[in-house]
């Protein structure tokens, strides 16, 4: 397990990026010790055939004024597992606490499993924090509107994915993405056929 | 600050209105829990042999259980050998008929009428539970004429033993969970409802539970079917007195929902929560569940908690039948220290099956209140739709309130949407409200009421006044 402390006015930025044919279990824990500690939590999987990925993340908010976020979005394709189980704890006194917690799927196939546990738990009442999840799939309606446009099915589903994971792309490996991402949709039109 | 100190001092000594006692004589078994007195209720209550064994199963499997401990609670040690498991008021021989003036006046007092010509003119029939056992149903002979049936369950069971038989324990099964194995050995009594093919319920139907014995516990069972096409609104109320030991509550309700059948349940639980330390209250361990057994029918959860010293309790759906909907509406409030764990699952399993999820988590005092909920997509659930939103205000430093959604989909073509947010009563919005001549305890039920409104504006009109009234006494005074 990974374990960071955060000292006061320091930002960590942890950044996660899985590719297909990756299967990992990753546990961290961060702790914010200090004022203004801040944390940047960014992953993104994508996953086309039996990978199992799981996130396990505990952000604990120890001292007033930390700000934390959380942002984890990926794909999942193929027969993979992914699963999230997320939390972040408030200690009691960490007043101006800033915390954001978010996971947001698309499942390719009937063969996919997601499943995800945002959780909060707060013992300070002067905190903003928010979570969400969603787990969803390719909008057909986006989809529609290219291909009247004249892009081919699978460069406007590489399109879809690719503004999906947007956020979290880390800087430099874009083009890594796009080619996993233009086999991944291959891939999973074969399926279907 | 010694503002805030005395304005919770005046809330702590605020009073529960519901906990007297009434002082009636009754019937008890003795306390402790094995075959023999398992045997002995039924008999009190004059079962048939079927249901004595269906009750001496369930408590061979309680045997075997082990509580469940996951909840985010601090629960006390229950000695289930120290409880009373039966207590019912003693009839009186000379007048069978009648309900006893004591038991009349009990349930006048808490605003619940049993005589029919005091309510206007068909509001509401109520089945008032008085520990153990049905005290009376009220409007029994209008809903019959429709071939509803609303009674008792002691009453089911000896004249509707085939409709009982059906669908007990068909939605929560025996070995379901540990308090529900306790339940079905040892229920005593509780509602019973079928509404026919095609029917529309008339007027709403209520279910009113009251504790009064000392050292009992109540495991009331409720069943409500609706046959195809029907509708019925139905509402659970229920007080206990005040006392410094801890009385158990587990109960059991089953609803099952045919095709193209309406089904809303509405709760307002107002348990004695305890004092402000902590002695006493209500344990309200129950498990709620619905199916929504055939194509497009709809089951409706609303839920107003403001009692109890601790509250486990997850109102669910199995959204069976295809195009079926559920919606969960609920509204927690806990003060001092009470603590809730509470929220709902819906179980996707039918075609373009649709959920929402409300929950407004309110926590003040030394309080802890979580939300506890699960979604899941089966595979066969296609174009399955949900979308929960999990709010959480909190009021006060020392009070906590958590959210622990749990999704799971196992089919691409469903959707699942989930958001919540924790914050506290801005100093902004009070400002605004105070530089308006609003005092700050309006304030803040001005203020907290318009965060519940969605909830509120759900419950039938008699619950939707007597909730917000509740939600504006449990928060007395909790500003700081």
């Amino acid at each position: 397990m990974e374990k960071h402390v955060v000292k006061a006015g320091q930002t960590l930025v942890l950044e996660y990026f899985i590719l297909p044919g990756e299967s990992r279990d990753i546990e961290v824990e961060v702790e914010l010790a200090g004022p203004g500690a801040a944390l940047e939590l960014r992953g993104l999987y994508l996953c086309s055939s039996t990978e199992k990925v799981s996130i396990r993340t505990l952000v604990r908010h120890s001292v007033p004024f930390c700000r934390s976020s959380q942002l984890i979005k990926g794909i999942a394709g193929g027969k993979a597992d992914v699963s999230f189980d997320g939390l972040i704890v408030v200690a009691p006194g960490a007043d101006g606490t800033e915390a954001l917690q978010e996971n947001h799927n698309i499942v390719l196939t009937d063969t996919a499993n997601v499943r995800t546990k945002p959780q909060l738990e707060i013992y300070a009442d002067d905190v903003k924090c928010s979570h969400g999840a969603t787990v969803g799939r390719l909008g057909d309606e986006e989809l529609f509107y290219m291909r009247s446009r004249g892009i081919p099915e699978a460069d406007a589903r590489e399109l879809q994915i690719l503004s999906f994971l947007a956020p979290v792309i880390p800087s430099g490996r874009r083009e890594e993405l796009e080619e996993a991402v233009r086999k991944t949709v291959n891939g999973s039109r074969q399926d279907s056929l | 600050m010694s503002e805030e100190k005395k304005i919770i001092e005046q809330f702590t000594s605020s009073e529960y209105k519901e906990g007297f006692v009434t002082d009636v004589e009754q019937v008890f078994v003795p306390k402790g829990l094995n075959e023999e007195i398992i045997r002995t209720i039924s008999a009190l209550k004059e079962e048939p042999e079927w249901l004595l064994e269906f009750r001496l199963e369930a408590f061979r499997a309680w045997q075997q259980m082990e509580e469940p401990r996951w909840g985010h609670l601090d629960l006390p040690d229950i000695d289930y050998q120290d409880i009373i498991y039966y207590a019912a008021p003693k009839k009186d021989k000379d007048r069978p008929k009648e309900i006893d003036p004591k038991l009349s006046e009990t349930f006048d007092k808490l605003g619940i009428p049993l005589n029919e010509r005091d309510v206007l003119a068909g509001v509401v029939a109520v089945d008032a539970v008085f520990d153990s056992v049905s005290v009376t149903t009220t409007f029994r002979k209008t809903l019959e004429e429709k071939g509803i049936i609303f009674c008792s369950f002691s009453e089911a069971v000896k004249q509707h033993p085939d409709l009982v038989r059906k669908y007990l324990a068909s939605v929560v099964p025996v070995r379901d969970n540990f308090f529900a194995a306790l339940n079905s050995a040892v229920f005593t009594d509780g509602s019973f409802c079928y509404i026919p093919k095609g029917v529309r319920c008339p007027m709403e139907l209520s279910s009113y539970f009251r504790i009064n014995a000392r050292g009992t516990g109540q495991f009331e069972r409720t069943l409500i079917v609706a046959d195809e096409g029907s509708y019925v609104s139905y509402m659970e109320g229920c007080t206990a007195p005040m006392r410094d030991e801890h009385q158990l509550h587990a109960a059991v309700v089953e609803i099952v929902v045919e095709k193209d059948a309406d089904v809303k349940y509405s709760t307002v639980q107002n348990w004695y929560p305890g004092d402000s330390e902590g002695r006493g209250g209500i344990l309200n361990l129950v498990t709620k569940r619905g199916i929504c057994k055939g194509s497009g029918s709809h089951l409706s959860w609303t839920q107003v908690e403001t009692g109890s010293a601790i509250t486990w309790k997850y109102p669910s759906t199995i959204l069976k039948g295809d195009f079926s909907s559920s919606e969960f509406y609920s509204v927690a409030v806990t003060n001092n220290r009470q603590q809730a764990d509470t929220g709902t699952k819906m179980i996707h399993i039918g075609r373009g099956t649709k959920s929402r999820i409300v929950s407004k988590g309110i926590s003040a005092g030394y309080s802890q209140n979580s939300y506890r909920g699960l979604v899941r997509m089966g595979k066969g659930a296609d174009g399955a739709r949900n979308f929960s939103q999990c709010d959480s205000l909190l009021i006060g430093k020392n009070c906590g309130a958590h959210t622990f959604p749990d999704i799971q989909s196992y089919n691409p073509r469903a959707t699942v949407e989930h958001e919540a947010t924790t914050s506290k009563i801005s100093d902004d919005q009070l400002f605004y409200c105070q530089q308006r001549g609003i005092g700050q305890e309006d304030a803040v039920g001005l203020i907290v009421n318009g965060y519940a409104r969605e909830v509120l504006a759900r419950l039938p009109m008699e619950f939707a006044v007597e909730a917000r009234k509740l939600l504006q006494v449990s928060l007395e005074g909790s500003v700081g």
